[in-house]
Parts: C-alpha cells; structure tokens; sequence
C-alpha cells in the first residue's frame, strides 16, 4: 500500500465526507473501516520496522533548490505510535456514536491523515507541516463539540501550541542551514554548529505539546472542555505526539546534549508530576482532576526521557502506552458523568457502583492502573520509570514514588467520592445506560490495562528494538 | 503579434463598448484565458523584458483576473480589473528605469480609478486617502530620480550599478516612495482606510492584485542595486518589516470590522514580504518573494472578494454579524476559513510555504532574531483568523438568515481555492522558476 493514500487518502476522504454526506450512521461507519484498516496497515509494518533503523517507505516531491521531498520512513518507534494511534481512534469512534454529527466523524478521518505523516516523514519540512495541520481538526473538535467554555479553551489550544510550533519550525531552519540535510535519519549532531540552541528551541516547542511544566496551561483547558472522546485523543495521541517528537528530535537525533542537559529534563518532568499532582489532589472539578493526573503522568514519562539510556526509553514508550490506556477511560467517564448527571463537581456523585456498576468498575480499575496497582499496566510503566531512572541518577529518584502516593490519595479519594459512599440525588436521578459501541469500548480498554499489565513483556518486545541503539546494558524489566 | 499585454489591453479598451450588450463578461474571460495561454510573451517595445519567474505570475494574475471576472457585476470594474491586468504586466516585465516608473504610475493611476466608483462619503474618504496617497509617492519618487539624473545615470537601462553617495541617496529614496505603495510603516494608514472603506471587491484588486504585482516588481528592479548594500542599510528595512508587521498584527487583533482586520492583516504582509529586501543576499529571497506574492495574490483576492460577497448578499460586516455563518452558508465558510488560515501560515496551504522559505532565507543570511520575530508575528496573527472562524463555526447565527452562492461565484471562489491548495503542495514549480527573478 502507497503510504502517501494513508496520509493524504483520509484528507480527502474527510473532505468528500464532510460535503456529501449528511447522515451521521455512514460516515461512523465509514470511520471505523477506515481506522481498523489503518491499524490493521500499521501492525503490517511492524515486520518492516524489525531492525534498528528507518525501512524507506516512498521518497516523493522533488526540488532541486531545497530538499523537500516527502521522505516518509518507518521504525519500531513510529510503528508503534501508529498502533497505538489507530487504536485509540477506534476506540474513539466507537466512544463518540451517541454524537449525531457527520461533520464531527469527517474531522477524526481528517485527524488521521496529517498524524501518519508526523509518524513517518523524516523530512523535517514535511514533519512540521503534519505536526501543524493535526491542530486543524482538533481546533474544530473542541471549539464546536466542546463545553461551556469551549471557545476560550480552542482558542487557547491553537495558539499556545502554535506558538511552540513557531520555536521548532526556528531550529528546523538552523538545523538545515548548518547541516544541509532535512532527512532527519541523516543529520547527526556532529553536523550542527550551535546544538545547544537548537537543542532549546525543539525542547521548548515538544515540552509545550507533552506538557511539562511551565509549559502545561494550554492542557487543563483543553481537556476540560473538550467532548470526551476528544480528551481521550488529547491525552493519548496529541500529547503523545510531543513525547514522540522529544525522543525522536532531541533525545535521539541529539544524544550528547541531551546527555548534557539530562538534569533539566529531570528537574521538569518531577516538577510536572508533583505540581500536577497536586494539583489533582486539590481539584473538585471530576475531568480536571483527571486531566492533572494525565499531566502528572506525562511528568513521569519526561523523566524516563531525561535518563536518556535503553532502560529508560523504553520505559517511556510503555508508559506513553500505559497511560494512553488508564487515562482513556477515566475521562470517558468523566465525561459520562458530566452528559447524565449535568455536574462537573465531585460533591454531586457517589454511589454510582449501586446505579452502574459496569461503569464503575471500569473507573476503579482504571483508577486503581492509574496509581500503579500491580497486575495493571501501570504498574509495569511506572516500576520501569522508576528503575530506570534509579540506574541513571541514583537511588533519590525513588522520589518518584511519592508521585505515585500523591497519585494513590487523589484517586482513592475520587472512588471514594464517585463510585463509593451514599448515593447522590442526582446520581439517583440519572440514567447511565450506554450504548453496545461506547460499552465495548470500555470494555477494550479494561481488558488492554490487564493483558498488558500481566504480561508486560508482550509491549516490551515490540518496543524495545526500537531503542536497540541505545542498548549498553540491558533493559529495566 | 499576439501577447498577453496586448491581449488584455485590447479587451480593457473595447469592453466599454459592450457595456450593457450582456456579453462584456464572456469576452473579458475569453481574453483573459487567451492571456492566460499567452504569458511567456513579452511586450514588443524596447524597456520591456521576460523571464520564467515573470511569466508564471502573469499566469498566475490571469487566473486571479479571470476569477474576479467570473466575480464581479459591475462591468466598469471588469474594465478597470482588464486594464490593472495590463499596467501589471507591463510593470512585471519592465526592465528600464523609466519604463518602471512609468508603469509603475500607470498603476497608482488605474488604482485611484479603481476606488472611485463610490457611493457613500466612507468609500469617498478611502478613495481621496489613496490618491493623496500616490500623489505623495510619485513626488519623493522623482526627487529620487532627479538624483538619479544628477548622478548621471541613464534612465533608459536598469538600475545604476555605481555605489557614489547620490545614487545610493536616489535610489534610496525611490524605494522608501515605493514603501507607500507597499504600504510599509510609517507610511501604511492609507491602506487601511483605503482597503477598509472602499467596497470589498474594489479593496480586492487593490490589495489582491495591485500589491503583490507591485512588491515582486519592486524585487525584480530593487534586489540587484541592494544585494551589495551596508548591513545597516538592510537590517534597517529588516527592522521597518518588523514594526509593519507587528502594527499590522497587533491592530488587525482590536478591530471588530472584517474590513479592517483584512486591512492590518494585507499591512502585515507587507511586512513579512518587505523582508525579502533585507534577505536579499541570500539565494532563497527571491523565491520567497515570489512565493509569498503567489500566496498573497490567492489568499488576499479571495478573502476580499468573499467579503464582497458577505456584504452584498447577507449583509455581513463585522464579526458580530458573520457569526453562525456555517450554519446557513457551509461552502462559503468552507472557501473563507481555508483562506484565513493559508494567510495564517497553516500548512499545506500556500501561505505556510511562503512565509516558510522567506524566513528561512533570514536564516540563510544569519538574521536570527528578525526571523524569531516574524515567526512569533506570524503566530500571533493566527489569534484574529481563529478569531474571525470561531465566530463562523462556533457561534450561533441571527434568525432569518438564508444561504446564498451563485455558480459563478462558487467556480471564481474555486479558482482561487485551488491556487491556494496547489502552491502550497506544488513547491517545487515556484521555487525552479524563482531563481530567474534576480536575471
């Protein structure tokens, strides 16, 4: 299969969509084909991306006055990202099947066009253009599906986030001119005549998409007032994206400054699953709390970056998967709550394991992955993190741990509050039946956070070779 | 012989006589396409000459001039659009002195005409702000040229390649007159009156058409004289793109007519162009030049033109009154929010790539910080198109509204569309062609 129809296919796709097609059941349809296609495509290419290094896919576009041609290449790590992708694209389609909106199903093909081309152009032109226009439909997602305060929240969205794009699309510019290559899987940092400042600029643009603090603003906003399944896309590939790219551009393209300021890194990514936390432990507000701890989350996967060995690399990426997985259903749940019981406040819930006990148990467990319970896949991701960076640094960073007991206090106070305790009048009041599509959703994610969490080693052998280059002494697990 | 300029020169002069006969446009648009196919001529007169990067955007102003045609009602205007067509070609492809002086009053002249079908004394206040305007321009323009003379320089070749203290100071001066008809800081207020009060498909042409012919003529003629210049003499332009582009942007972010955003956001594109003239001595200006006009002359024309239609069809013009206009006007959304956000920069849209190799020729030239602040302009503009889109597809609409869209439109509306799809994919056409600008 040509990859260029993968990336510029659901373009047009999802304009052809958008303009002839007005009933809402066909176009679900017509997604969900598409993304299990997709992901079916991507776990192809996995066997592509086998060895320790890009496979070329296509070369297209050609000038003789700039290098720009369309390069697009894969390895484990984008193959894996592409999974992952498709996945939580499905999962969102079939989490979105109560919203009647052809539009709406049009803008998720949309998405999925421009986010393959993120993954699998090398050619850092082409790269920054697929990293921009990913923000097109999730601008309209959110602006129009969103809450209340879905006008201040997109719009908050698309420029903080473009205005971190700005400081990337400057180092792409240094990197060539100093370098004369844009094919990402050529430069080496050998090439480069002022990498530090290169090296600042990518980390700033990436650490404002992951989020680290004091680049995070943008992000509570955003998942607050986006429709759920839309947070889920936020928390699993939108900020996955900005982890992708921090590995991809400033830990792997860039390994000796990234060595040098490693300790920046570290000293973020605490603050970010401390502050995050925290603030988690204080918010009232049901999605925020979630949205804090998907931060806080995000935190421990800059910290497993910052290691900048095997160990913690992989780490990252199975906590990247690991939280894709756990927070998911939290804010679909979030969500839920909000739809039937038309409070965002923790103070109207309780009791839902007595009105829906299917719902419910899916929070305990997501929860309970959330803050590390062993036999989860949260455990495994935060275990590795933490002997990871122990290997690295030393054994003070079993402060990280206390992220995970900050963790524990908000989440077994939320089940406490949401799921356990006396009923609520307006819990009591409310109806929480839901569709077949939304309830197998749930489902897929509750048995992924088991599976993986009990047989980790499944995500561990397709994610390690793709930091085999970085393999000095062995994995962490 | 048969060439573009004759071509639209023969239909701007016969059209007046098909005025109200009800084939005026048929034969504008058969002239244009005929044009269209005839862009690789070169007018027939000495002190005119062509090269690709001149030929593709005469192809490129065809098809811009063919889509305000298919656009437009009112048959004077399709005269005047028919004779802008011909003082840009000859503009374009002048090579002289005094041919580009002359073309280039030529355009100030059909531009003041252009403004004068006013109905009411707004549109008269832009259109006595313009000629005022041009008046100014033309008189610092021929104290530049009297130091010219004085230098002894030849008016009959291009410009004087000497370095002495009067020809630097005359051709100095030409160019700071022709920062008013690029509408560069401090001499920008007119255009914003001009292009915010006059009708929007008369501001279309101006700001479309008229100024992106004018800034990559002024690049062809200028570049060569300023490619050896003092860096303080470019990094002086560079700092006047800075503020254009910043006042632009910040201004274009308070205003609640779409006129007038338009307006500050046409200011701040002078802005990012007229830094084509301080990256000039790197290789990439002038595709970047070249580039951002393309984009700009899509972008631009078709933003006005929508507005036009805005205006004239719902009533539309401010950003209380566009909002909800997805709701009972899709495609025209659909055509208006692609524009705005090619003239944010998004990619895959022509816009991006422009600004894009223009910024990165800064970066060629090592004028980092510059290229930084452009960079951030550029974001910060996104602010007041996402602006202008929220109150398109996130607000709700009045009650009452009713969808509107002709053929004609759709297809003018399409050929603009395309433009700016296809020249942000197709680079490579621009950039093969570019180099040629500077011969």
């Amino acid at each position: 299969m040509n990859p260029l129809y993968m990336i510029f296919g659901p373009v047009v796709l999802a304009a052809l969509v958008g303009i002839f097609f007005k009933e809402d059941f066909l176009v679900k349809i017509i997604s969900l084909v598409l993304f299990v296609s997709m992901l079916i495509w991507s776990v192809s290419m996995l066997d592509t991306a086998s060895i320790n290094s890009f496979s070329l896919l296509g070369t297209y576009i050609h000038c003789n006055l700039i290098p720009i041609d369309l390069t697009l290449q894969v390895d484990r790590l984008s193959a894996v990202m592409l999974i992952l992708t498709f996945l939580l694209l499905i999962l969102v389609t079939l989490s979105s099947w109560n919203i009647k909106s052809s539009a709406y199903f049009a803008l998720l093909i949309m998405f999925a066009g421009p986010i393959t081309g993120v993954f699998l152009s090398t050619n850092l032109i082409w790269f920054f253009i697929f990293w921009e226009l990913t923000l097109i439909p999730m601008f309209f997602l959110i602006g129009i599906w969103g809450a209340e305060g879905r006008i201040y929240a997109s719009i908050k969205f698309f420029l903080y986030t473009h205005f971190a794009s700005m400081l990337i699309l400057l180092a792409f510019f240094l990197i060539y001119k100093q370098s004369g290559i844009m094919d990402i899987s050529m430069i080496k940092e050998s090439m480069l005549a002022t990498p530090a400042l290169i090296w600042w600029l990518m980390f700033i643009g990436f650490a404002v998409k992951m989020p680290i603090f004091p680049f995070h603003t943008w992000l509570p906003d955003a998942h607050v007032q986006a429709p759920a399944p839309i947070s889920v896309l936020l928390a699993g590939v939108l900020l996955k994206m900005g982890a992708y790219a921090m590995i991809r551009f400033a830990i792997i393209m860039m390994p000796q400054t990234a060595e040098k300021y490693s300790y920046i890194i570290l000293i973020l990514g605490l603050i970010t699953l401390f502050y995050a936390g925290f603030n988690a432990l204080y918010e009232r507000h049901i999605k925020k709390m979630v949205a804090y701890s998907s931060i806080s989350h995000m935190g421990l996967v800059a910290v497993a970056i910052s290691t900048v060995t095997y160990a913690g690399l992989s780490a990252s990426l199975f906590e990247m998967i690991a939280h894709a997985l756990v927070i998911s259903p939290l804010f679909l749940i979030a969500g839920l709550l909000h739809e039937r019981t038309g409070s965002w406040y923790m103070k109207d819930m309780g009791g839902l394991m007595q009105k829906a006990p299917f719902i419910s148990t899916v929070f305990v467990l997501a929860s309970l992955a959330a803050l590390g319970l062993p036999g989860t896949v949260g455990f495994i991701g935060e275990l590795s993190i933490l002997i990871a960076s122990i290997q690295k640094y030393g054994l003070w960073l079993a402060v990280i741990a206390i992220g995970s007991i900050i963790g524990a206090g908000y989440l077994i106070w939320t089940l406490r509050r949401v799921i356990y305790g006396e009923i609520s009048d307006s819990v009591k009041t409310s109806n929480f039946r839901i569709c077949k599509t939304r309830v197998f959703a749930l489902l897929i994610f509750a048995l992924l956070i088991i599976i993986f969490g009990l047989f980790p080693s499944i995500l561990f052998d397709i994610i390690d070779p793709a930091f085999q280059a970085f393999n000095h002494t062995g994995g962490a697990l | 012989m048969t060439n573009a300029f004759i071509l639209f020169l023969v239909s701007a002069i016969v059209s007046p006589l098909l005025y109200r006969q009800g084939v005026l446009k048929l034969l504008a648009l058969g002239m244009t396409l005929l044009a269209f196919g005839f862009s690789n001529t070169v007018i027939g007169l000495s002190g005119f000459e062509n090269n690709p990067a001149v030929t593709l955007f005469i192809q490129i102003l065809s098809a811009v001039i063919f889509a305000f045609i298919l656009h437009e009602r009112d048959e004077h205007l399709i005269t005047q659009s028919l004779f802008l067509a011909v003082v840009s070609i000859a503009l374009l492809q002048s090579s002289t002195l005094v041919t580009f002086i002359i073309s280039f009053e030529a355009l100030s002249l059909i531009s003041v005409i252009i403004t004068l079908g006013f109905n009411n004394s707004t549109q008269a206040q832009g259109a006595i702000r313009i000629f005022i305007a041009g008046a100014i321009a033309t008189a610092i323009m021929m104290i530049g040229v009297s130091f010219l003379l004085l230098s002894g320089a030849n008016l009959n070749s291009a410009l004087p390649k000497n370095r002495d203290i009067l020809t630097i100071t005359g051709v100095l001066i030409i160019f700071t007159a022709l920062f008013y008809k690029m509408t560069i800081f401090p001499m920008h207020n007119w255009a914003v009156s001009t292009y915010a009060n006059i009708s929007s498909d008369r501001a279309a042409l101006l700001s479309g058409v008229a100024k992106s012919v004018s800034v990559v003529a002024i690049f062809k003629f200028f570049a060569p004289y300023l490619t050896n210049m003092s860096n303080e003499i470019l990094l002086s332009i560079a700092i006047l793109a800075i503020i254009t582009m910043t006042i632009g942007n910040f201004m274009a972010l308070f205003r609640e007519k779409l006129s007038s955003i338009l307006a500050y956001s046409s200011i701040a594109h002078s802005g990012y162009m007229l830094l084509a003239f301080a990256f000039v001595n790197s290789k990439y200006a002038s595709s970047g030049i070249l580039y951002m006009a393309i984009a700009y002359i899509f972008m631009q024309t078709a933003s006005f033109l929508i507005l036009d239609i805005l205006k004239n069809r719902h009533n539309i013009e401010t950003l209380t009154d566009i909002k909800g206009l997805s709701s009972y006007s899709p495609i025209l959304s659909m055509f208006f929010t692609i524009q705005l956000l090619s003239l944010a920069g998004i990619p895959l849209l022509a816009g991006f790539m422009g600004k894009a190799i223009l910024f990165y020729a800064g970066i060629d030239v090592g004028m980092l910080t510059v290229v930084l602040i452009a960079l951030l302009n550029s974001a910060l503009s996104v602010a007041y198109y996402a602006w202008i889109i929220k109150h398109i597809y996130f607000d709700k609409a009045q009650e009452g509204r009713k969808k509107y869209i002709d053929k004609s439109i759709f297809l003018s509306q399409m050929i603009l569309l395309i433009g700016t799809i296809l020249y942000g994919i197709y680079v490579y056409k621009i950039l093969n062609v570019s180099i040629f600008l500077l011969h």
